[in-house]
């Protein structure tokens, strides 16, 4: 049995399993499920679910890369076509800001997110 | 088979092997007071399973890991059918009698679909500032926008942040598939199927789910080394593997085709 183990001088980061999110996406989405399992709720345990990813609304996703290009700015120094900028001013009037929207978002993506596993679910119940 | 006498048990099942089996030792099983990974033979197939209180609830980021371990471990081995998270049946007797007897054909027939494969997993993210530096670099509208939104109020430049992040958005879009498409095309000559998912997050860049015989792993992982070498600090790469192949379980044929 060869375990091709890293050597050095790979950029690629190895890893026998992911992180929870990883695993999840695997274990919860994907997998058999046998009609028994049904019985599940007959043997009496309860599934606990968890909400661990979150969907982003693309509203928010924009919002956040036209924040995050203002970021950006400040360390580059302005790339090729960026001419002088007024800077300095940014930092606290955008992250004020960045504050509430990311609120708002996390709290969306939890809905959308259970929209979308009760979609899953009704669709992987037909196997 | 060890039913404490103290609390009711149940069987939950992690996955489906050939007979025979040997399953490595010292893995942990999921639930809250863990018996042993027995392994269930019946006919041409075996179960994995440990028995499980029922009156304890079944979820903590625990389990899931456990769940996960277990079969990655074993798929280390051996070709293995992964089950769902969650999958537990009354006793062990159901195990043989509901499980592996009522699906014993499509069992034997996915084992033979998969015989000799893994999975891996490919996840890339995008140096970000990396990515929109490039984007606006290359494009004079996006830089002018982004340069006017500076310094303003978000509630005052609403409309524009959002022209600008949709731009942007796209932009991302296109580098994805382009990626993507590449990567594909770099590591399907090692591999027996590909899947591409969604690379969640903005950041995401490549979410790929690879089949791979044991016997091209280490090509299929050259592969992979020279893809992060070409993207550079561009995309982080990591591989996460080899893991149960959850992703290319063949769909069971109808009922009757059994």
């Amino acid at each position: 049995m060869t375990v091709s183990q890293r050597q050095g001088g790979s950029r690629v980061d190895r890893a026998p399993q992911g992180d929870l999110a990883q695993v999840i996406d695997l274990i919860l989405d994907k997998g058999l499920v046998i009609d028994i399992f049904v019985k599940i709720s007959l043997v009496g345990i309860e599934l606990v679910t968890i909400d661990a990813r979150i969907v982003i609304a693309s509203v928010d996703t924009y919002l956040r890369f036209a924040e995050a290009t203002n970021r950006l700015d400040l360390h580059q120094k302005g790339g090729k076509s960026l001419t002088e900028t007024i800077g300095g001013m940014t930092e606290s009037a955008t992250q004020g800001g960045a504050k509430g929207t990311t609120k708002g978002v996390i709290e969306a993506g939890k809905e959308k997110f259970d929209d979308y596993r009760g979609e899953r679910k009704q669709e992987k119940r037909r196997s | 088979m060890s039913k404490g006498t103290k609390t009711k048990t149940a069987t939950y099942v992690y996955a489906v092997v050939a007979a025979g089996a040997d399953i490595p030792e010292g893995l942990e099983p999921v639930g809250e007071e863990p018996g042993e990974l027995e392994v269930l033979d019946h006919r041409s197939l075996a179960a994995v399973v440990s028995d499980v209180p029922v009156d304890k609830p079944l979820g903590r980021r625990q389990d899931l890991m456990s769940h996960e371990r277990v079969v990655n471990a074993i798929a280390e081995n051996m070709t293995v059918l992964p089950m769902r998270f969650g999958g537990v049946v009354a006793n062990d007797q159901a195990v043989v009698d509901e499980l592996l007897e009522q699906n014993h054909d499509y069992f034997v027939w996915a084992l033979e679909q998969l015989d000799g494969c893994v999975q891996f997993v490919l996840h890339g993210r995008y140096d970000q500032d990396q990515l929109l530096g490039r984007i606006l670099g290359d494009n004079a509208e996006m830089a002018e926008l982004s340069e006017s939104i500076r310094g303003t109020q978000p509630d005052a430049t609403y409309y524009e942040r959002i022209r600008l992040g949709e731009m942007i958005s796209a932009e991302v879009e296109r580098q994805r598939v382009a990626d993507a498409g590449s990567a594909e095309e770099r590591i399907s000559p090692f591999a027996v199927a590909v899947a591409t998912k969604e690379a969640t997050g903005e950041d995401g860049a490549v979410n790929l789910s690879v089949l791979v015989r044991r016997e091209h792993r280490s090509d299929f992982e050259q592969a992979v080394d020279a893809l992060g070498d070409e993207w550079g600090d561009r995309v982080a790469l990591r591989l996460i593997g080899p893991v149960a192949p959850f992703d290319f379980l063949p769909e069971p044929a109808d009922e009757d085709g059994a």
